[in-house]
């Protein structure tokens, strides 16, 4: 027998055991949406990292508000001989370096004063808020401002990650309807397809993608996209993942179509067109829609992963990836300059996952959507 | 066993245990740490020297191309081989300018050198043996020459003035006519189409370092071709360890005091790709010398607890911004000035981590011919007036550079710069594999990016006649990133090209054509780049010493 779920607590309440909830003069249709809103909305966990998702897109959102009011600065301007205040003293945003005296002025020549000695230059450590904004958590080694650039580069990422998810649940889905519902041959290629996608490493052919078409660009099929562009990432991305979100959907449209409600269809003459799109695409929209979420995690990752190998975001537009990068000869007296970055990518995929989950069994307690890779 | 036959047991038993103590000890124990002899070794004439210790281990980054001296065009190959293959001629093993002094190797004496400055004579030394005991011969090194055009040797640039060395690199066949050898002499006779002021020079490379006659027109990095210097290859494995031991037919009694003995026994060379694994593979003992460059990181903490351990010197190079004067805006001289102006060298020397002295010559400062110019004192508004007087202001820009090191962070500073200026710049990093066939091939049409330049040998000429002449321009493979063709300065390169030595005279007329390629701004030169050396805390820096063209001399160095 169902058990009600008292109000606050969290399950996986089916259609049944809601409506068991209800007085029986009260039970009227509800559609899968409201089911699905009523059982997430006590999902408090994944609410919360909603929240979080949303905050970190807000305060990229802002970042042009941040540099210019705030930091003074823009993402890419470096300021590697400016002197700013910190807590009343004076620093440097690149510490001199050199053979330097005991106050840190030049010394004329190696090795002849025993008081001078090798130091190399460092940027500035994180001001926090003693320098009312400015380096707040430091600055990189061309003297620019991290938290002015981990604010640009999450619009970097977040792009990446949002745009190359829409792209590539888009054709997933595309293929999979066409390879679901045609059958024959156009599946064997499709499937095929999606199989040599899956024998490459997702890394080494996003790698190898990147780097080439990171020199010269896209310019081909009146399709022009310039080298160093955002979208060389974004369209790699988009590609390479494509097997892994059209793979599984082609198995659900498979399953759907055949069901009566398709055949029936059929039997009344709607059209290829109407039967995929109208009948079959509507049925598989909780899981896209799971998929799309937890997709852009991964390929945030992914963007992160390609441009720390520089094959991803070029120079110097920031992102998270790049953040990390060019902080990675500093981890020793820096390590903000990876840290900060890294917390940001962190925070973010796991928002998504948590949130990606919640609307997961949101939608469908049942089903078991996952992103392999 | 009576006492008598005991006595003589034990005194076996003990001759037998000293002397694998002893032999062990002359091995040097693998990869154990380092042990000093005293002793000089060896029954066939080799030497070594009262400094002499067994093992000297490397951790050496992983620019080693080649170990065949008709191949390798790396500073890190070029190390090693220096005291491998022998030139004709070479350098003094000396710290300072003075390493710049070229000296005799193989030959009895410099070059005679005819009055019209086209024809060189030597002669090789008597008794000069090869690690495999065979004599080095006058054809050898006409055949040395000859290998390199047949191995497509990047050095064979440096012999195209040579009488019939161009016929030769289109047929590859019969003999260089420009080479007249006589075996039974040893005496080689070069002759030149035209005066070149740096051919002792050419004559000092390792491409010119003789290799037996014979020796297979193909790598020889892995099974490694006869040497004539104190040392010979042993074993090399590609990116893990190269072995270098005494060459057993070496007398460095032969060599007049230019080439040293050598005070290691024997050199592991372990190829290391991270700085950081190198830098603690030096201090915790397991190699002696760290090649790679100390990161910037963690140089404050070596410096706090190893000062001593560490050299730094200033090779000589030169790292600039090129500046295409055939494609807009750059083919404005108030464009490239404007640029010069506007680049804070100071802010540059920082982010290179302070590692660097800031610069507007082309030439480095270690060069007698260096005269310091201060033609643009930074000046940003003054730039600014000059980009909106050109006409270009709002123009777009692409910056280029590869992606190693800390280069892309100069092309980043001069990216911003160029946008705070009016241009409207955006940077292309491609990979560093591809970066110099990339930028020096006419069709990209790169507009302005990062070069640096290392000398291949002491002399102007590798500056000015092989980066700034007009006249050298290629099609690909062009090393004149600017494209800068004045006439005027080619006439003077040209000019000094026949000049056979570098005179006070002549000293200062390079100084000039320095100054008159400066004031045409085909570059924006911004630093001296400086490196770091480190050393075990068993090692007597005393003997330390940096060459001008090889840096780190491997064979002086002491053992404690």
């Amino acid at each position: 027998m169902a058990q009600q779920a008292t109000e606050g607590e969290f399950t996986l309440d089916t259609a049944a055991v809601l409506a068991a909830g209800e007085p029986p003069s009260a039970i009227q249709g509800r559609s899968p949406w409201y089911l699905a809103w009523r059982r997430m909305r006590r999902n408090y966990v994944a609410f919360f990292f909603l929240g979080l998702f949303i905050l970190i897109c807000v305060a990229c959102l802002l970042a042009p508000v941040y540099a210019k009011h705030v930091a003074g600065t823009g993402p890419n301007n470096g300021h590697p001989l400016e002197q700013i205040r910190v807590n009343g003293v004076l620093e440097t945003v690149l510490s001199p370096g050199g053979y330097l005296d005991k106050h840190g002025k030049q010394c004329p020549s190696a090795f002849t004063d025993p008081s001078c000695h090798l130091v190399s230059s460092i940027p500035i450590a994180p001001t926090w808020f003693g320098a009312g904004g400015r380096f707040v958590l430091g600055a990189d080694a061309n003297g620019r401002d991290v938290a002015v650039r981990l604010l640009y580069g999450g619009r970097t990422s977040l792009f990446i990650g949002i745009v190359s998810s829409l792209i590539c649940t888009f054709f997933a889905v595309i293929l999979a309807l066409l390879a679901a519902y045609y059958g024959g041959w156009g599946d064997f290629a499709i499937t095929r397809f999606f199989d040599l996608m899956y024998a490459f490493p997702v890394i080494l052919l996003g790698i190898a993608l990147g780097s080439a078409l990171a020199i010269n660009g896209f310019h081909h099929w009146g399709i022009n996209v310039q080298s160093g562009s955002i979208w060389i990432p974004t369209l790699v991305i988009s590609y390479v993942l494509v097997a892994y979100v059209g793979r599984p959907l082609r198995g659900q449209v498979l399953s759907l179509r055949q069901k009566e409600f398709i055949e029936a269809s059929i039997a009344q003459g709607a059209s290829p067109f109407r039967v995929m799109f109208i009948e079959l695409l509507p049925n598989i929209m909780s899981s896209v829609l799971v998929f799309f979420t937890l997709i852009i995690a991964t390929n945030i990752l992914l963007e992160s992963s390609l441009s720390f190998l520089g094959a991803g975001v070029q120079p110097p537009t920031a992102s998270w990836g790049t953040q990390i990068a060019d902080g990675q000869d500093l981890i020793v007296t820096r390590p903000w300059l990876s840290l900060a970055p890294g917390i940001m990518i962190v925070l973010t995929v796991v928002a998504l996952n948590v949130f990606g989950d919640g609307l997961r069994d949101a939608l469908d307690p049942r089903a078991k959507v996952r992103v392999q890779r | 066993m009576d006492r008598r036959h005991r006595l003589k047991w034990l005194f076996t038993a003990a001759t037998f245990a000293v002397g694998v103590a002893l032999i062990a000890a002359a091995c040097g124990g693998g990869g154990s740490s380092s042990t000093t002899t005293t002793s000089s070794s060896s029954s066939s004439g080799s030497s070594s020297s009262s400094k002499s210790f067994a093992n000297f281990r490397i951790a050496m980054d992983t620019g080693i191309d080649y170990l065949d001296p008709g191949l390798s065009y790396t500073v890190e190959g070029w190390s090693i081989m220096w005291n491998v293959y022998l030139p004709l001629l070479g350098y003094k093993h000396v710290n300072g300018p003075d390493g710049a002094t070229i000296v005799p190797y193989l030959a009895d004496s410099l070059p005679t050198v005819s009055s019209d400055g086209k024809t060189y004579t030597i002669t090789l030394r008597k008794g000069i043996k090869y690690s495999n005991g065979a004599t080095v011969k006058a054809s050898d090194f006409r055949a040395t020459i000859e290998r390199d055009f047949k191995v497509d040797s990047p050095g064979v640039g440096f012999f195209g003035n040579i009488v019939g060395a161009d016929q030769f690199s289109k047929t590859k066949t019969g003999h260089i006519s420009g080479i007249v050898v006589n075996d039974s002499t040893g005496q080689i006779t070069i002759h030149l189409n035209a005066p070149q002021g740096d051919f002792m020079n050419i004559l000092a490379t390792t491409f010119a370092a003789p290799v037996p006659a014979g020796t297979p027109a193909k790598d020889q990095s892995t099974t490694p071709a006869p040497s004539t210097g104190p040392y010979m290859i042993q074993s090399y494995q590609p990116n893990k360890v190269a072995i270098v031991v005494r060459n057993p037919n070496y007398d460095a009694s032969q060599f007049d005091g230019n080439v040293p003995v050598g005070n290691p026994d024997k050199m592991t060379i372990n190829i290391i790709g991270d700085d950081n694994v190198a830098l603690q593979r030096v201090i915790s003992g397991q190699d002696d010398y760290d090649e790679h460059q100390i990161p910037a990181d963690r140089l404050a903490s070596v410096q706090a607890q190893h000062a001593d351990q560490i050299k730094v010197y200033t090779p000589a190079n030169t790292y600039y911004f090129f500046m295409n004067t055939r494609t807009p805006p750059f083919d404005k001289l108030q464009v490239r000035q404007a640029v010069n102006y506007a680049i804070n060298r100071e802010a540059l020397v920082r982010i290179y981590a302070g590692l660097a002295q800031p610069t507007q010559n082309v030439l480095p400062p270690t060069y007698p011919q260096y005269k310091k110019l201060n033609l643009y004192p930074y000046n940003l508004a003054k730039a600014k007036k000059l980009i909106a007087a050109s006409g270009d202001k709002g123009m777009s820009v692409t910056v280029w550079n590869h992606d190693r090191g800390y280069d892309p962070k100069a092309t980043a500073y001069l990216t911003d710069v160029l946008n705070s200026i009016g241009l409207k710049a955006k940077e292309k990093i491609i990979n560093a594999a591809v970066y110099w066939t990339t930028v020096g091939n006419q069709a990209t049409k790169a507009q302005i990016g990062f070069a640096d330049w290392f000398q291949d040998y002491p002399h102007p000429l590798d500056w000015f006649d092989v980066l700034l002449n007009g006249e050298r321009i290629t099609q690909t493979h062009n090393n004149n990133y600017a494209n800068f063709n004045d006439a005027g300065v080619n006439r003077q390169i040209d000019a000094l090209k026949k000049q056979p030595t570098l005179t006070a005279s002549v000293n200062a007329q390079w100084a000039t054509v320095d100054k008159a390629v400066m004031e045409q701004a085909p570059w924006a030169p911004f630093l001296n780049r400086q490196f770091t050396d480190f050393f075990y805390t068993s090692m007597d820096l005393s003997c330390y010493i940096n060459h001008v063209l090889y840096q780190f001399d491997y064979a002086t160095i002491c053992h404690n």
